[in-house]
């Protein structure tokens, strides 16, 4: 049967579908759901598209930067604004996939899908980022860490749709190395988002295992980057897929995350 | 002139609507092996049809080397993806539907999946009986009965063991290549129509006289009943060889009594066929002055579970492993080796990469244990104008070492050989073959070439063009070049093994004499290149024509992480002549961009027979950040020399000159593709050696 195709004009009908048609898929770029579709791994009832939806692409600084959930992974990419202040976020979107998957992909869809080997939900959890989640009923923050719960899962209530990501701003210094072990379009085999802020030091690992890495309790700013490499090596439990090997993952981890701490503070 | 390649405006098989038509899909076994107990299609709906094995039982089988396939799997599936049934709907959506309602009932049968094990007494039999040679094989076939080895192949050239006895130094080592996928961008795709009993196909394929073939003996009817039009193709690679989708679209329509489009999803091109894996074992011996004296090479070639073309890929990755060197004893054993895989075929180079790969990496060993630099131990050895292959041939307008050369000198080899690695190819070309083609004089002035030239993307007719259009004295631009299409032009070999210029363009300068003798109007020309080898001596002509090439690398290796950058690649062909100056660039870069993902990460993976990254997300291949900075080439040229077929040469040498240059930091690699993990497994075994 053809899937029946949701697409609301508005954020208030998309909310009310939201909450009455459990069935549906949300669609935002449909780079993920798409791949899902034709390989068989994913036949809903019913898509619900977030095309129509007026407003929620957009990219706003103030004090935070603001990212609408429609916003492409390209517009951030090659944002001014997030360039200049927010550079590793620019430069980790900008490493994801190809410039015709970042045209579509978004900053939505690359959190709401949960995917493991996703670059950005790493970044945005080591930059201190929330995930602004609406239902019919309110809205709510998410810590970025907080959302991603496991493969493809995530901790959104069934009536509630992301529509914006809030980045803190203030002084800071931030880097994200993607490492590949095959093409630079593919997945990352290890992916390390570091942040230090005067406040405190924030490591992510990604792609390693079901959902980001990030264990406040080994972030001692003052530690030495091998250490600190060495805990996380020692605290995942990395999972094995066509990137790597388990043991292999844990070897990289080690090296990434001493080398993303050496990057800042260099 | 606009490409309508880019204008998009080109038609390919997949853009054929006829009226009536319906969509195919194929119903393909869960299993790796398993007897198939029953297939039912009574959930499906009546507006589709069905094919199941009791409509495909009474046809005749087909195979381009062996006959050993039918058109369904029958009473055995041999592979996870191995066609048992098929539907056609009136739209694609009814159709995937129709599909999944198709039940089949199976028991499991035992399954090997590498080749050395299949090919070892007592392996489950893919196979229970060996069949017949078919049409296309154009050497005699040594099935080993009992075994699971549909084909061996030998060659005898002095006294291997007295080579060994004299030797100051050998080498002996065990390489392995991993499958590929063609990732041709345009998919398998068929329109077939039966017309009373005329069978027309448009078909996106590189062999339409060996299609016909087959499906005249499948379906029981005359070649001139069928009618076989190829539209060009957005790439092959190979893939496009021989039968492939066509005879289940041709035994649908012919059930339905309507058109039918069969179009494959990218997944199941995983399904259809990939490049043979290959283990290759190379014993190479020589004296303290790096005299080569002796080789032994022991080849296992996974054909899947169906031969295709595998025997002629095994032969030729047999006859092509002693490589372009004077070695007086000479023995090779080639096994082409059935196994409970996706069937593995032509993929840009028959056998020739693997080969290489073991051969080249063999030489850099061998050079490392003299205490030889490997490009003097190489122009030591390398065959000279006139000299004789270990098939007993002579070789002429040789000039390996005029590539090699160029190539070291490209790297700057003699100013430091850190980092770098150097590999030499010699490759034969299909041998026997045929071509013809029809040069038509039209009223308008221009000229007509009829011939069964495939255009797959590598600019075939562009260069055969451009060569009709000098040899006519007019401009390119009046020469019109139809699709090919079986019952208009004459009887070609096939669109593979970089040969169709060179054919092709020497049957093109018969043509136009006839003309111009005949009276201007038509003139039909025909070359035939005699060869073939005994299988069993490997003595005879290999090939009328041999591709020679060189390729160097400069590599740099992060030894935290194993990852292989290369800074560096360039290759050296001999081109003879160059007839199209871009198309020739494009088809070496290309070869070397699939060659740098042949050498750094494609591979097909498979689980207990189940391809694992059957889609462009899981099976990456080489995007443009991952060309190295300097990408670079020579065709090499000879006033007054032959054309020299190119669309293949530069892809084989490229492995190995990575390979090389990796070798050349310490780390020693004997598989494909050299993964990061066995880059940081073989530093640690050369630290384990050290302490």
């Amino acid at each position: 049967m053809e899937p029946e195709w949701l697409e609301p004009a508005s954020l208030g009908d998309a909310l009310a579908l939201r909450a009455e048609r459990d069935d549906a898929t949300v669609v935002a770029g449909g780079t993920f759901v798409g791949i899902l579709v034709n390989q068989g791994l994913l036949a809903p009832t019913a898509f619900l598209s977030l095309g129509r939806v007026p407003d929620l692409a957009f990219v706003r600084a103030d004090d935070e930067l603001r990212l609408g959930a429609m916003t492409t992974h390209r517009a951030v990419e090659l944002s001014p604004v997030v360039r200049e202040r927010w550079p590793a976020l620019a430069e980790t979107f900008g490493v994801v996939a190809s410039p015709r998957v970042r045209n579509r992909a978004t900053v939505g869809g690359v959190l709401g899908d949960a995917d493991y080997a996703s670059d950005p939900p790493a970044m945005l959890a080591a930059l201190g980022a929330r995930v602004v989640a609406r239902s019919a009923g309110g809205e709510r923050e998410i810590p970025a860490e907080d959302l991603i719960v496991g493969y493809y899962e995530t901790s959104l209530g069934s009536g509630e749709l992301i529509v914006e990501v809030r980045v803190p701003g203030g002084e800071h210094r931030a880097t994200y190395r993607k490492f590949r072990t095959r093409s630079h379009e593919d997945r990352p085999c290890v992916g390390v988002a570091v942040c230090r802020r005067p406040d405190g030091l924030r490591v992510v690992v990604g792609a390693v295992a079901d959902r980001p890495q990030y264990f406040p309790e080994l972030c001692d700013p003052d530690a030495d980057p091998a250490a600190v490499g060495r805990a996380y090596a020692e605290a995942i439990d990395p999972i094995a897929d066509v990137s790597g090997s388990s043991d292999y993952r844990r070897r990289v981890i080690a090296v990434e995350v001493r080398r993303a701490l050496e990057a800042l503070a260099a | 002139m606009t490409d309508p390649r880019v204008t998009g405006s080109a038609r390919y098989a997949e853009d054929l609507e006829l009226p009536g038509m319906l969509h195919a899909r194929v119903v393909r076994s869960l299993y790796p092996h398993a007897r198939i107990l029953g297939v039912e299609g009574s959930r499906v709906p009546s507006s589709c049809v069905v094919l199941g094995p009791d409509d495909v039982r009474e046809l005749g089988r087909y195979g381009c080397q062996i006959q050993d396939q039918t058109v369904l799997a029958v009473d055995r599936a041999r592979f996870v993806g191995d066609p048992v049934a098929a539907v056609a709907a009136p739209t694609l959506r009814e159709a995937d539907e129709a599909a999944l309602s198709v039940d089949v009932d199976y028991e499991e049968l035992p399954a090997v999946y590498d080749a050395v094990e299949a090919a070892a007494p007592g392996a489950p039999l893919v196979h229970d009986a060996a069949v017949a040679g078919g049409a296309a094989a154009y050497f005699a076939m040594r099935p080993q009965p009992g075994t699971n080895v549909c084909h061996r192949f030998r060659i005898r050239h002095g006294d291997v063991e007295a080579g060994f006895a004299e030797a100051d130094v050998v080498v002996e080592r065990t390489y392995r290549t991993a499958g590929a996928q063609h990732a041709h961008m345009e998919p398998h795709a068929c329109v077939a129509r039966w017309d009373s009993d005329l069978l027309e196909l448009w078909t996106g394929t590189q062999t339409p006289f060996n299609v016909r073939e087959d499906l005249a003996r499948v379906f029981g009817v005359a070649e001139d009943r069928i009618r076989l039009v190829s539209p060009p193709m957005g790439g092959a690679f190979g893939a496009k060889t021989f039968v492939r989708v066509e005879a289940i679209a041709a035994a649908l329509a012919r059930k339905a009594g309507r058109p039918v489009k069969l179009v494959l999803p990218r997944s199941e091109e995983w399904q259809t066929l990939n490049r043979h894996p290959a283990t290759i074992v190379v014993r190479l011996g020589a004296r303290s002055d790096g005299t080569l004296i002796a080789k032994q090479i022991t080849c296992y070639a996974d054909t899947g579970a169906y031969a295709d073309c595998g025997p002629g890929v095994a032969q030729k990755m047999g006859f092509s492993a002693p490589g372009p060197y004077r070695i007086p004893n000479v023995s090779v054993d080639a096994f082409c080796v059935y196994t409970n895989l996706p069937p593995n075929g032509a993929f840009r180079g028959y056998g020739q990469m693997q080969s290489t790969w073991a051969s080249e990496r063999a030489m850099d060993e061998l050079a490392d244990a003299l205490g030889i630099d490997p490009l003097d131990l190489r122009l030591q050895n390398v065959l000279r104008e006139g000299e004789r292959y270990c098939t007993g041939e002579t070789l002429h307008d040789v000039r390996f070492a005029e590539c090699l050369e160029a190539a070291a000198e490209a790297i700057g080899w003699r100013e430091g050989r850190r980092g770098k690695g150097l590999s030499l190819v010699m490759k034969g070309m299909q041998t026997p073959s045929r071509a013809a083609i029809v040069v038509e004089a039209g009223d308008d002035g221009g000229y007509v070439l009829r011939c069964a030239t495939a255009e797959m993307g590598q600019g075939a007719r562009h260069a055969i063009s451009l060569l009709a259009a000098e040899l006519l004295g007019v401009e390119p631009e009046s020469i019109r070049f139809p699709d090919p299409d079986t019952s208009l032009v004459p009887y070609d070999t096939r669109t593979t093994s970089s040969r169709s210029t060179y054919m092709m363009g020497r049957a093109l300068v018969e043509a136009v004499r006839d003309l111009r003798e005949s009276g201007g109007r038509r003139g039909l020309g025909e070359v035939r290149d005699e060869g073939g080898l005994d299988p069993d001596t490997g003595q005879g002509v290999a090939s009328t024509h041999w591709h020679q090439g060189a390729a160097a690398a400069v590599v740099d290796v992060d030894t935290e992480t194993g990852l292989i950058a290369v800074s560096r690649l360039h290759t050296s062909t001999y081109a003879g002549r160059v007839v199209n100056r871009p198309g020739a660039e494009l088809q070496t870069e290309g070869s070397m961009i699939m060659g740098l993902g042949t050498a750094l990460f494609e591979e097909v993976v498979q689980l207990d027979g189940q391809v694992t990254n059957a889609n462009l997300s899981d099976y990456p291949i080489p995007a443009f950040a991952d060309i190295p900075v300097q990408l670079t080439h020579d065709l090499l040229e000879r006033e007054g020399a032959e054309i020299h077929g190119l669309g293949e040469t530069a892809l084989p040498p490229v492995p190995p000159a990575i390979g090389n240059a990796v070798a050349s930091l310490g780390i020693d690699l004997a598989d494909l593709p050299m993964k990061p993990e066995a880059v940081l497994a073989a530093i640690e075994a050369r630290q384990g050696a050290v302490a």
